[in-house]
């Protein structure tokens, strides 16, 4: 019996938000993804589409349409290349219809699917994901066409980044993390990264045919109408060379060269950028392109942000930026405001809380201003400069206390400082700051050496917090002379009233607790940093956590971010979290692939440290994610982890 | 698989029930002794050019468009009628109120006498108003052509040789709107509920009697792609000859109130078709019918954003080409027809398809 030709998509190694590489493999042809489709095949666009029986058929793998109306007798007849991938059959506009209509057309793909299967082979059939359906009923669905072996799945956009883009992009979140996905439509260039990012890995290019033919050339962010004896743009590309706007047929296919190439730069930009963990930053870059841009992406972050943080990797050691509004509610501003909250808790045996202004040097404290606030505390407080808890107040991260100075992103971010804040970003200031000082006992006294829009959190936070509140110099900048004067002044008080006695800093000790909660969840300090444990090192390079002479993590100040000895590992297990269970006894090699893993805790994100159990629930290894949690159970293939220590057997 | 393409019917009925809304209802009570509209046009009649009289009659409307299947998805000729329905003699009144309009024309005459619904349903036209309105035709010899609209059930033995007994050997032609030969696309985006069987019964039926038949063909109803619509318009245009058509009448949608066609239409989800595949569909039509078969388009609101149209820059020149080939016959008419906006064209037939993305 002959062997059914197959198709397959296997998705690379990187991650920046739902955004991959890849592989889809058709028959034996690989295209790497993300990858343009459009109707007309040529060197820089390898993918195109066609319509069977409509359309004359290529020898070259392509993806290949069933209309609605073709009969079965007909599709044979239609000699579907046998190594083409097949978009099923929908209707055009039914499912705005009702709620209904959209199941209706999964209903009719699925029957399709049964009388088509035992010829084509399911992996090499695409679902064409209707508008206007609910997206449980969806999932729902997914999993019907799962176990049939569907494994792609294609979305409509209309281009006018309203509700049905932003649906589609919603709808796409549910696919399975193996699922190949595809955007098809009107998709205009500056739309390619934003659609690379949430994940689509087939992207329909062509919109740059029919600008071609009605005299438009598409540039990153716009496009120009080219009319005769007009003004034209400069253009550099090979096509514009010869650019003249007096013959027509000539013009059409300049401009639709041209228009190619647009998208193929904005594509490659945003593959590069992925790899540099900056797409996020190039999609928020390309929301003033237009009002519907921002609006979109503000949409989909609001409604599909556990969808986009799920991908988003927890490390990194660049610079990010936050420049814009966008950057409020970006998954990795997110996330640390909700770790941050549910996770982090202060050390003990704190009376002071002293609030700081940021600084653009990160780590703070490598900046001019926070070492001389540094000097101030300690030659005002000297032996008792333990009792003090030291906050930095910032957008839009909210509050960063000093010990987690060095974690992602508080020490990667970078934001236009002005000293001027809007209004969300006090907000967002200020909630933070008050479910800090909740966790703060209501007695200790906070001091706040803020002036400006810092003083504003301050303020509006003021009256949901229960412990009293200390301004130095509200009127002046904190770091002048007199501001730290002041808040020598007003520590030296403080030390009097309170009585404070000698505490030593535990610095090291925070440190690494409030790291190991942060990262790993609360009480994992604890469990790390026991009461008889001993710590060495520096704050700025490493600082080694041991128990009884045996290590059990490190601190690692240029990630800001702890390591696990398998010992460490032994000693985190039972808080059930970051696991990864295989399927075998013991680790093989340097990686552990998704093809090995049993399960693993879908908290996991890329980027994490994750502790890898045997069949046998014993700890056999600690190492890095490579993706995340659910990924490792989804992917049939790909490096889930890269290991770090493991079990000599 | 049936089970779902029947559920998508169900669908596309209260759809068009919904669309249709409280319009029905809302249509006020006419002069019952005026017909809803009467024009008269040059017609080629037989070999000969003369004046061609249409009538559409002032009626309750079709039964199909009020009943609860809720009429055809692109219809609303329903609401050209009257909520009252006239009598006999109001009938005959209405008949030669539009008669006048020929009172100085010459032989050859044709009258063609539409209702919006079916001359030959007795709920809509009662035998009486029927045999009175027959007569008067039969009276005026110029009349040398008469071209009836029903709904093909209500064609039968008994009404058509009536019909042929009154009218003696002039030209008659049953106009029916077959719409689309496809079973599947007629009831899926149409609603129109019959099969083609019964159209073709129906043919049958008035070849007995020496009477043709007209078919209406529609030009891209719903859910269809522009290159769908066009195939679909192609191939019925094709079983229509096979089976007997005398002549093909190519209507392509406008977007009427209060119809499934204009919520879809509002909401971006509808474009009428390209007068590009008007004279596509035509010119394959002008081969299919080998001379024998008359091939007509008079496309309503054409050039307008709820008819067929083009850019807007050519549509003047090739509306009047449609015209010209109706009334010669002569495919020449098309000759020449050019403008930049047929690659876009070329591009929506292809990208359409693959997307499922309405072009505008």
């Amino acid at each position: 019996m002959e062997m059914k030709k197959m198709a397959e998509f296997r998705v690379g190694r990187g991650h920046d938000g739902p955004a991959r590489v890849g592989e889809y493999i058709m028959n034996d042809v690989a295209f790497e993804t993300p990858i343009l489709i459009s109707p007309e095949i040529s060197r820089a666009n390898p993918l195109h589409y066609m319509t069977l029986g409509r359309d004359p058929t290529r020898q070259r793998p392509m993806i290949s349409t069933i209309p609605f109306t073709m009969k079965l007798d007909e599709l044979v007849k239609a000699e579907p290349n046998d190594s083409d991938s097949i978009l099923l059959p929908s209707m055009i506009s039914f499912s705005s219809l009702s709620a209904d209509a959209g199941t209706l057309l999964l209903r009719h793909q699925i029957e399709f699917i049964n009388s088509v299967k035992d010829t084509i082979d399911p992996s090499r059939l695409i679902i064409r994901v209707p508008e206007n359906i609910d997206f449980e009923v969806f999932e729902s669905y997914l999993h019907d066409f799962h176990s049939m072996g569907i494994r792609a799945a294609a979305f409509t956009f209309d281009g006018l980044l309203g509700s049905v883009d932003t649906e589609s992009i919603h709808l796409r979140s549910a696919l399975p993390a193996s699922w190949l996905s595809t955007a098809l439509g009107k998709i205009t260039p500056s739309m390619v990264p934003f659609l690379f990012y949430t994940g689509f890995d087939i992207i329909d290019c062509g919109y740059s045919i029919e600008a071609a033919v009605t005299g438009t050339r598409l540039w990153r962010n716009d496009s120009e109408r080219i009319e005769q004896g007009a003004f034209h743009r400069f253009c550099s590309c090979i096509h514009c060379v010869s650019f003249s706007d007096d013959s027509n047929s000539k013009l059409i296919e300049t401009l639709q060269n041209h228009n190619l190439d647009v998208y193929n730069e904005i594509l490659s930009e945003s593959i590069h950028a992925m790899k540099n963990g900056r797409l996020r930053w190039l999609v928020e870059s390309m929301t003033h392109v237009s009002p519907n841009h921002a609006s979109l992406l503000r949409q989909v972050d609001k409604q599909s942000y556990s969808f986009l943080e799920e991908f988003t990797p927890t490390t990194g050691t660049d610079v990010v930026p936050l420049i814009g509004p966008e950057s409020y509610n970006s998954p990795v501003v997110r996330r640390y405001r909700e770790y941050l909250e549910a996770r982090y808790t202060p050390p003990s045996g704190k009376r002071i809380v002293l609030l700081l202004p940021c600084s653009a040097k990160k780590p703070y404290s490598d900046s001019k201003s926070h070492r001389r606030f540094l000097e101030t505390i300690e030659s005002a407080l000297g032996r008792t400069v333990g009792s003090v808890a030291q906050v930095i107040l910032t957008s839009p991260l909210g509050v960063v206390p000093r010990e987690l100075e060095r974690i992602f992103p508080a020490a990667n971010y970078d934001i236009p400082v002005t000293g001027d804040w809007d209004a969300e970003e006090t907000e967002l200031g200020a909630e933070a700051l008050i479910h800090y000082l909740d966790k703060i006992d209501s007695e200790s006294t906070v001091v706040a050496h803020v002036s400006g829009g810092y003083l504003g959190i301050v303020k509006s936070a003021e009256s949901k917090v229960s412990q009293s509140i200390i301004y130095t110099t509200p009127e002046t900048s904190a770091t002048s002379w007199e501001s730290r004067q002041a808040l020598h002044e007003t520590l030296v008080d403080l030390k009097n009233v309170l009585q404070l006695k000698d505490t030593p800093p535990r610095q090291l000790e925070e440190i690494v607790r409030a790291t190991a909660d942060f990262q790993f969840g609360s009480g994992a300090g604890d469990m790390l940093v026991p009461e008889n444990a001993k710590l060495g090192g520096k704050p700025y390079r490493q600082i080694v956590c041991r128990i009884e002479k045996e290590q059990v993590c490190s601190f690692i100040a240029s990630s800001g971010s702890i390591s696990l000895t398998l010992n460490g590992a032994k000693l985190l297990a039972p808080l059930n979290r970051y696991w990864v269970r295989l399927d075998a006894p013991q680790v093989k090699g340097g990686s552990i692939f998704a093809v090995g893993i049993k399960k693993a805790d879908s908290e996991i994100r890329p980027g994490d440290e994750v502790i890898i159990l045997n069949n046998e629930e014993q700890v056999i290894a600690v190492g890095k994610s490579e993706m995340s949690g659910r990924e490792m159970c989804e992917l049939p293939r790909g490096r889930a982890v890269s290991i770090r220590h493991k079990m000599e057997g | 698989m049936n089970d779902v393409l029947d559920e998508m019917q169900n669908l596309v009925k209260q759809a068009s029930s919904t669309a249709r809304g409280v319009s029905i209802i809302k249509r006020r009570a006419k002069n019952p002794n005026k017909p809803a509209a009467a024009w008269t046009t040059q017609a080629r009649i037989g070999t000969e050019t003369g004046t061609a009289l249409s009538i559409v009659l002032s009626t309750e409307g079709c039964a199909h468009a009020r009943s609860s299947d809720g009429g055809c998805t692109m219809c609303s000729y329903l609401l050209d009628g009257t909520s009252m329905n006239p009598t006999s003699d109001e009938f005959l009144n209405q008949f030669q109120e539009a008669m006048k309009k020929l009172e100085n024309a010459t032989s050859p005459l044709s009258v063609k006498i539409y209702t919006s619904g079916s001359f030959l349903d007795t709920d809509e036209i009662p035998i009486e108003a029927r045999n009175l309105i027959l007569t008067e035709i039969a009276n005026d010899e110029r009349i040398k052509e008469v071209v009836l609209e029903s709904r093909p059930e209500y064609v039968q033995d008994s009404n058509l040789e009536e019909v042929r007994s009154r009218l003696g050997d002039r030209a008659i032609e049953l106009a029916m709107g077959l719409e689309s030969s496809s079973d599947q696309i007629r009831s899926l985006c149409i609603n129109k509920n019959f099969d083609f069987a019964t159209f073709k019964g129906a043919v049958e039926i008035g070849k007995k009697y020496g009477i043709g038949t007209r078919a209406y063909i529609l030009l891209k109803p719903p859910f269809l792609t522009e290159r769908d619509a066009l195939l679909d318009a192609q191939k019925t245009i094709s079983d229509a000859i096979d089976a007997g058509a005398t002549t093909v009448s190519l209507n392509p949608v406008n977007v009427q109130s209060n119809t499934l066609v204009e919520s879809l239409w509002k909401t971006q989800r509808y474009r009428p078709p390209w007068l590009w595949t008007v004279v596509e569909v035509l010119q394959y039509a002008h081969d299919a019918a080998k001379g024998s078969v008359k091939v007509v388009c008079d496309p309503a609101a054409a050039g307008k954003t709820r008819g067929t149209h083009n850019c807007g820059k050519c549509d003047q020149s090739i509306i009047s080409a449609v015209r010209q080939f109706s009334l010669t016959q002569n495919i020449h008419a098309f000759d020449g027809l050019k403008c930049e906006c047929r690659d876009l064209w070329n591009h929506c037939l292809t990208h359409e398809d693959v997307s499922l993305l309405v072009h505008r």
